[in-house]
């Protein structure tokens, strides 16, 4: 029986295109070149804004690259640190992944490397910053909602379909996440009917604002629906044993993240090696695989990316050219959630 | 008493060490708020000395309609809370014959142990007005329907939450004061015939006013510093406070953190310090007044409760189901079941995944090691620094003992970021090879003296300077006199002190957070780690783990005070 579940699973593996292209990939000549240099090393460290998004990394760069070993440091504040250490001259980070948004400063400042990523068989629309990060993933928005409270006839199919009475004190969503998916909206919609859209939830629904995990709300059945949390966490909560499903609705908003080497990285070949791997086709479909963030841009081949497109859904990507005005929403409507207005 | 050598160099060591430490954090606090632009931090190259960051702050409309009158409110409804409660509780398990002292003790500061967020959702998880389990009753007695009646999403919620959270903090410092006390004034005014409201006003109270002042002022400034409530509990009712502006101001939108703001906002925190400390020192003034143990010996008696004991025992039990038995019940529960529906068997559904997975992981066991190192050393630094500084102050007339003694009150005012930062800035700097390891950690943790120099000096100003003289006379040096005579007779004050800055210093995160790296791990950044990463069975039981790990340093505690005071 165990036995026929892993050729099962093996051959859906095969089966899903992303996956296929990820179980043919094999290092190329200038990769194999670059892990004997980095092996010397030993070691690489690795930043990233939360655990789970590097707890896995360590492990299968193991079975892919043996002999070196990821240190994994989770702190959203990373950029601070990394600005920090290179004024004092001391440097600790040699891999670092983040929201392009949230690079910037430190990009601004020169403390990223510039490197050939096409040697290792990044394509360059894959990268960002003149050569300076490379993608891994997405950040895909949805809203999740509890199965036994929320009944299928009464899910929403637009945004805008939560701003029906019928949803009053239903609603929960993250401070940090929602002014964020709000952005993007004003960038499809206009900032004014964006603003309008969270002031009716926040005023007239009375949508919950959180500074964490909706988790234990919609455990507690304090309320059924979180609106702005993304798809990844909706599988964790499943895997923490809550009855929840995500819904993609008429718009997808998905943050863009990407991985950097540090100019001055204690262990610069092993750092380019990690880097680079992470955004080949096998780093981004254990991504997907491993903690559900897939990337679904143009001309992804992952599951997620298949499934948001026959949905008919339209996506909106983070991109460098919006940046500047999606920061100046993310501003305006922090404060319209917080309060502070 | 005079000092010799000896004592001039540890002392003298003392007030550099002390300088140190505050001046460090305060300093860059002061800079912080006077550098700018925006999108540049304070020890970049490209800062400058500009009014930026305090114009942006305080030219804010939104800071004088709602975050002042906010914090006002929340702080004065919190800290008076907290106080009556504690102050209750004080008194009973060390002036009364209430039964289980002892246990109700440790009980009492069990809340101290559980991580705040922990503590804010078990808040949740009671009042919330759609599932809260006291709604749902509520509801169900009442036949009422929809949401409500009691919405902890609310001030008054805001301020049950801190005030409860406020308690254990109040009582142990107030115990201290309450043991400190000899009772002997009491009885003779009770033999002369007044009538326990009289004692209670005219005796009582005016004696224990310096030690009451204390734990009053200490907790309006850490009720003024506290953000998990406002965070947790006050963001969905969109209650701003300082706290949590400061909080915003720290994670900003967009871009870097704003520190320069952060810092400006945090300035009213030491002004509020200063204004404090003046009206601390003005009403204790007169210190002899308060002397109440001299060379005499004393044995409290206890106060019977008599027929008011039941109702004594309902109080403590009220306060010990909402504050100490809900949180644990939520941390064990989520760490044995997660969040999962539990439904059947509760044995069955029962799963140690979660204690499995922290004992295989390689961060937990030297995360517990670096733990107990930063949080035991830090605080028996400050502890012992702030008892040299309370003896300067009250014993000597060192120039410049007051202003030492308003430096190290100010440490309370600095909040934990700046003092991360600051460390974190500092020891980047320095090429002393401390960044990155345990020892800055310890470093940065022991700028708190406030707490330990109060407490100390609480206790000092009770112990009449005849002692000591007569330790001199006998032939006793300053160490041997310290040693033997002072440090003995203050220990509940400086076990206080330790206890409270162990606890602190155990559940410290944002200092840590700051500062870590791969080799500086503690328990408090891998438990956030593990809640970020939504791995809540983990999450738990590393809290469960941490209550275990203190729970014994505070019954340690009790037995040692109870030992030496009979």
């Amino acid at each position: 029986m165990r036995r026929a579940l892993s050729v099962a699973v093996a051959a859906a593996w095969l089966i899903v295109p992303g996956m296929a292209a990820a179980a043919d990939w094999q290092p190329n000549a200038a990769m194999l070149a670059l892990y004997d240099k980095a092996k010397a090393e030993k070691e690489v460290s690795l930043w990233t804004p939360a655990a789970i998004e590097g707890s896995w990394v360590g492990a299968q760069f193991a079975k892919r690259f043996p002999g070196i070993t990821v240190n994994l440091t989770a702190d959203l504040q990373g950029a601070t640190k990394i600005i920090a250490e290179a004024r004092a001259g001391r440097h600790t980070v040699d891999n670092w992944t983040f929201a392009i948004a949230g690079m910037i400063e430190v990009q601004k400042r020169g403390l990223l490397a510039n490197e050939d990523w096409a040697a290792y068989g990044i394509d360059p629309k894959d990268t960002f910053f003149d050569g300076e990060a490379a993608a891994t993933h997405n950040f895909v928005y949805t809203s999740i909602y509890s199965k036994a409270a929320v009944k299928p006839a009464d899910l929403p199919n637009t945004w805008d379909d939560f701003l029906e009475p019928k949803w009053t004190g239903k609603l929960v969503a993250q401070s940090f996440l929602l002014p964020r998916m709000m952005g993007f909206f004003a960038i499809a919609w206009g900032p004014e009917r964006a603003e309008k859209w969270g002031r009716t939830l926040i005023d007239d629904r009375k949508m919950l604002i959180i500074n964490g995990p909706s988790e234990p709300y919609l455990k507690s059945g304090e309320r059924v629906m979180a609106v702005g949390e993304s798809i990844s966490l909706a599988y964790q909560y499943q895997d923490d044993g809550l009855d929840v499903a995500y819904r993609n609705l008429d718009l997808v908003p998905a943050g863009q993240f990407a991985v950097t080497v540090l100019k001055d990285a204690p262990h610069p070949n092993a750092a380019l090696l990690l880097a680079a791997w992470l955004s080949s086709d096998e780093g981004r479909s254990l991504y997907e695989k491993l903690i559900h963030e897939a990337d679904i841009r143009p001309g992804s081949k992952s599951a997620l990316a298949a499934e948001i497109r026959n949905g008919g859904a339209k996506v909106i990507l983070e991109d460098l050219n919006t940046m500047e005005r999606r920061a100046k929403y993310y501003e305006e409507y922090s404060k319209l959630v917080r309060g502070q207005n | 008493m005079r000092l010799d050598l000896r004592g001039a160099l540890i002392l003298g060591a003392s007030v550099v060490a002390a300088l140190y430490l505050i001046s460090a954090p305060l300093l860059m606090l002061l800079a912080a708020a006077f550098r700018g632009p925006e999108d540049v931090l304070p020890f970049e190259s490209d800062a400058r000395w500009s009014l930026g960051n305090l114009v942006a702050v305080y030219s804010d409309r939104a800071l004088y309609a709602t975050v002042i009158p906010n914090t006002l409110i929340f702080v004065a409804g919190a800290v008076a809370l907290g106080f009556a409660t504690a102050f209750v509780l004080a008194w009973l398990t060390e002036r009364s014959d209430l039964p289980l002292r002892n246990a109700v003790f440790a009980l009492v500061l069990f809340p101290l142990l559980v991580p705040g967020v922990v503590v804010a959702i078990a808040w949740i998880f009671l009042l919330g007005p759609n599932a809260g389990w006291v709604n749902l009753a509520l509801r169900a007695i009442l036949g009422l329907e929809g949401d409500g009646p009691i919405n902890i999403f609310s001030m008054p919620g805001m301020i049950l939450a801190q005030g409860a959270a406020l308690v254990p903090f109040i009582y142990l410092l107030l115990t201290a004061v309450f043991r400190a006390m000899n009772p002997a004034l009491e009885e003779a005014a009770s033999m002369a015939g007044a009538p326990p409201r009289a004692v209670f006003w005219r005796i009582t109270l005016p004696v224990l006013r310096p030690g009451i002042l204390a734990p009053l002022i200490l907790a309006t400034l850490v009720a003024l510093e506290q953000f998990e409530m406002p965070l947790i509990i006050g963001l969905p009712a969109r209650i701003n406070v300082f706290s949590t502006r400061i909080y915003y101001e720290l994670n900003p939108d967009t871009n870097l953190p704003a520190y320069g703001k952060a810092a400006a906002v945090a300035l009213p925190f030491l002004v509020a310090g200063i204004a404090l400390l003046l009206i601390y020192n003005r009403l204790i003034r007169r210190a002899e007044r308060f002397v109440t143990v001299t060379g005499k010996a004393y044995r409290p008696a206890p106060i019977a409760l008599g027929r008011w004991k039941v109702a004594a025992l309902g109080f403590v039990a009220l306060y010990l189901g909402f504050a100490v038995v809900l949180p644990i019940a939520v941390l064990l529960w989520t760490s044995l079941f997660g969040y999962r529906q539990v439904g059947g068997s509760l044995l069955a559904a029962v799963s140690l995944d979660g204690y499995r997975a922290l004992f295989a992981s390689a961060d937990f066991e030297q995360a517990l090691r670096n733990t107990f190192i930063v949080a035991g050393l830090s605080a028996a630094i400050v502890t012992l620094i702030g008892a040299a500084l309370a003896w300067i102050v009250l014993r000597t007339r060192l120039p410049g003992r007051s202003a030492l003694d308003m430096l190290s009150f100010l440490s309370i005012g600095i909040p934990s970021v700046i003092a991360g930062l600051a460390a974190l800035l500092l020891y980047l700097s320095l090429p002393i090879g401390v960044y990155g390891t345990v020892w800055v950690l310890v470093l940065a943790y022991s700028y708190r003296l406030a707490v330990a120099t109060r407490s100390s000096r609480s206790g000092l100003s009770q112990l009449h300077p005849e002692l000591e003289e007569a330790a001199a006379v006998a032939g006793a040096g300053w160490l041997a006199a310290a040693r033997r005579v002072v440090l003995p007779l203050l220990a509940p004050s400086l076990l206080a002190s330790f206890v409270l800055l162990f606890i602190v210093g155990f559940r410290e995160f944002t200092m840590p957070i700051l500062l870590q790296s791969q080799d500086n791990l503690v328990l408090s950044v891998v438990m956030w780690n593990l809640m970020v990463a939504n791995k809540s069975a983990e999450a738990a039981a590393l809290g469960s783990l941490i209550v275990i790990c203190v729970a014994p340093v505070i019954v340690f505690a009790r037995r040692l005070l109870t030992g030496r005071l009979g």
